[in-house]
């Protein structure tokens, strides 16, 4: 008798859990942590670059301060800035500022991360964020998303490259302009600037 | 007893099962057959803030005026409003617009204003923008914002909002933001949003 209702029992079960685990992935808004405020110091991470090998950021700064990217393989925005991050990269090591990419989207592997980067002449390190967990310390939604620390490692800039998607329609270049303050010793006048990006796919 | 028990778990297991299969195929359905590329006459409501009613299969560029008009509601309006904002380049966007053309088909007669926002570069307006809508067989108005500088706009919309798509927001009658979702929605917690602002629930 109990054997007839076992099996529509587990199936009614099973379904349930995939109804939950359905309605359960993906985040909201409000999931997400909020990014550090600026003047927050930002504590050391270590993560792989493309090859596997892991970098502390404490490893990666430059002597005068440190650019950090959220980047993608396939977000049509952020490959829209490809030359441009690169160009900002060599501009400004000699200034004694490096660029560090990070990869955080779960749909984008190591190797995927590696040969895009060779395709489209990206020099500067770039790190796989596997799970996330820096892109949620770093409250980063999107791609490109750039974060300027000082030579302390406090926040002094967190947004977007700058305003236009083709490079001939630029008219404010935020992140340039936060660097070159940045480095004449003076306070960043304006940073949070907001630019359509792709959401960075998070695992759920 | 135990009997009529079992056998009522049963018929609806049964008819649960039915239900997943019937929306699993619905999905596939619409996930693979596409559109031959004919006209689409859009659905509008004057109330949408734009006039949106004389451009049938056309897609609309605003700027940030016409955004932020639209924003405002301008007290003649009484209907939610939905915005999703969204690009054909955008993978997650182009994975949730069939969910948004049958939420559209759902809740337009039920008193839902509907606007698809797009991102698309403005030289995309009469090529990649709708050819991608027609094979959605996309009914909603939909309008593509052409502004300079992306911040003012972002902003205008939302202060939390930092530009990543897609981006959905659900207005109550009032023009306040009741609802939001950055990234691909998940379609039940919007219809649950939705039918506390339509009233289908109360």
């Amino acid at each position: 008798m109990k054997k007839q209702y076992a099996l529509p029992l587990f199936l009614a079960a099973v379904l349930i859990v995939v109804f939950a685990a359905v309605a359960g992935s993906g985040r909201n808004a409000s999931d997400l942590p909020a990014p550090p405020a600026i003047g927050t110091v930002i504590d050391d991470f270590t993560l792989p670059d493309a090859d596997g090998a892991a970098h502390s950021l404490a490893s990666l700064k430059g002597k005068n301060g440190t650019v950090v990217i959220f980047i993608a393989t396939k977000c049509p925005v952020s490959n829209a800035y490809n030359d441009r991050m690169e160009k900002l990269a060599e501009d400004y090591k000699a200034k004694g500022v490096s660029v560090v990419g990070i990869n955080a989207n779960n749909t984008e592997p190591a190797a995927e991360v590696k040969a895009h980067a060779a395709e489209k002449g990206l020099k500067f390190t770039i790190l796989k964020d596997d799970g996330n967990k820096i892109a949620d310390r770093l409250g980063a939604t999107r791609t490109p998303e750039a974060y300027v620390l000082d030579t302390k490692g406090k926040l002094v800039y967190h947004g977007r490259i700058d305003d236009a998607q083709k490079i001939e329609s630029v008219t404010s270049s935020d992140l340039r302009n936060a660097l070159d303050e940045m480095l004449a010793g003076k306070a960043v006048s304006k940073t949070g600037g907001a630019a359509f990006g792709c959401t960075i796919k998070r695992v759920s | 007893m135990i009997m009529r028990l079992c056998t009522s778990i049963q018929f609806a297991s049964v008819v649960i099962l039915g239900l997943v299969s019937v929306a699993v195929l619905a999905q596939e359905k619409t996930s693979t057959a596409r559109a031959p590329i004919t006209p689409v006459i859009r659905n509008s409501h004057p109330g949408d803030g734009i006039d949106v009613t004389d451009y049938g299969d056309d897609v609309r560029e605003i700027n940030l005026d016409d955004l932020k008009k639209m924003l405002q509601r301008d007290g003649k309006d009484t209907r939610p409003l939905l915005l999703n904002f969204w690009a054909t380049w955008c993978d997650p966007c182009r994975e949730e617009f069939p969910d948004l053309v049958k939420l559209d088909a759902d809740y337009r007669d039920k008193g839902l204003n509907f606007i698809a926002i797009s991102l698309d570069d403005v030289t995309d307006i009469k090529s990649a923008v709708p050819k991608f809508l027609n094979e959605m067989k996309a009914k909603m108005p939909v309008v593509l914002l052409n502004v300079n500088d992306p911040e003012p706009a972002i902003k205008a919309v939302d202060a939390t909002w930092d530009g990543q798509l897609p981006a959905t927001f659900l207005y109550d009658k009032d023009g306040k933001i009741v609802f939001k979702h950055f990234g691909r929605i998940q379609p039940a917690e919007l219809r649950t949003a939705i039918d506390k602002q339509v009233g289908a629930k109360q």
